[in-house]
């Protein structure tokens, strides 16, 4: 079965939302700041199983020490938010392969 | 004749120009030989099917997460997006760099500094042809931008 993010925050308790019903770039500029490292990747890439919604370059940061990601997550009428959520290292790995030029 | 597929993508239903401009854009592209689908969240996708009891201008309602999951390159010959949030340009870009199809993006809102905002990101990131217009109650400047559009299409 493949992945629903809708469904594993409604049952989780081990992501962080960092901001919530903002625009895009906002949201871009704060995982900017909060990532350790930032891969930046196209449109419609899949990370995690969902297909990631914005404006290119569009960065996912990386925490690797706490092993969590921080992605944009767009709702047509909540708008942008910044979640953080736990990953693997094999996750992570596929991830970077993603990566485009900013 | 190998019919065309047109794929309507909509936004937060909020706008109150969003669902007439809906059913009549599908009606515009229907005449034009397009096959349409129409991507929206559920809330927008219940002001449409009640809009539309019988069908006449709708044929596809597509949920708007399960029609980006299994989007590709290729797959509608049109893209026409409803673009009056920040959301709806995030998605409006998402798709069409997914497609890599013909777009149009319908930019609306009554506030000229978001107008521009949207422009700006959807410019930035596609080819799309853009139809900006100063509109929330009333639909008809942007259906009169639409008409023009699509007689060139």
């Amino acid at each position: 079965m493949s992945f629903c993010l809708d469904t594993y925050l409604q049952q989780s308790d081990d992501y962080e939302i960092l901001t919530a019903n903002a625009g895009f770039k906002d949201c871009a500029m704060i995982i900017r700041f909060k990532a350790d490292e930032v891969v930046n990747v196209k449109p419609g890439e899949s990370v995690l199983g969902v297909r990631i919604i914005g404006i290119p370059p569009i960065p996912i940061g990386i925490n690797e020490d706490k092993g969590t990601i921080l992605f944009p997550y767009t709702k047509p009428c909540h708008g942008t938010s910044v979640i953080e959520l736990p990953i693997d290292k094999d996750e992570i790995d596929a991830l970077k392969k993603l990566a485009i030029e900013d | 004749m190998i019919m065309k597929n047109a794929l309507i993508l909509l936004g937060c239903p909020e706008s109150p120009s969003q669902t007439p401009m809906a059913i009549y854009a599908s009606y515009k592209l229907n005449n034009l030989g397009y096959d349409v689908t129409i991507a929206s969240n559920p809330a927008a996708s219940k002001l449409i099917k009640i809009s539309d009891p019988e069908n006449n201008y709708i044929n596809k309602i597509i949920d708007l997460d399960r029609c980006l999951n299994t989007l590709e390159e290729g797959q509608y010959d049109l893209l026409l997006g409803f673009v009056h949030k920040d959301a709806a340009a995030s998605f409006f870009v998402t798709f069409d760099q997914i497609l890599n199809t013909k777009s149009i993006a319908l930019v609306f809102e009554k506030d000229e500094k978001l107008i521009d905002e949207y422009v700006e990101m959807v410019k930035s990131s596609t080819n799309a042809e853009i139809l900006a217009v100063k509109a929330f109650h009333n639909p008809n400047p942007i259906k009169i931008k639409l008409d023009k559009a699509l007689e060139n299409i």
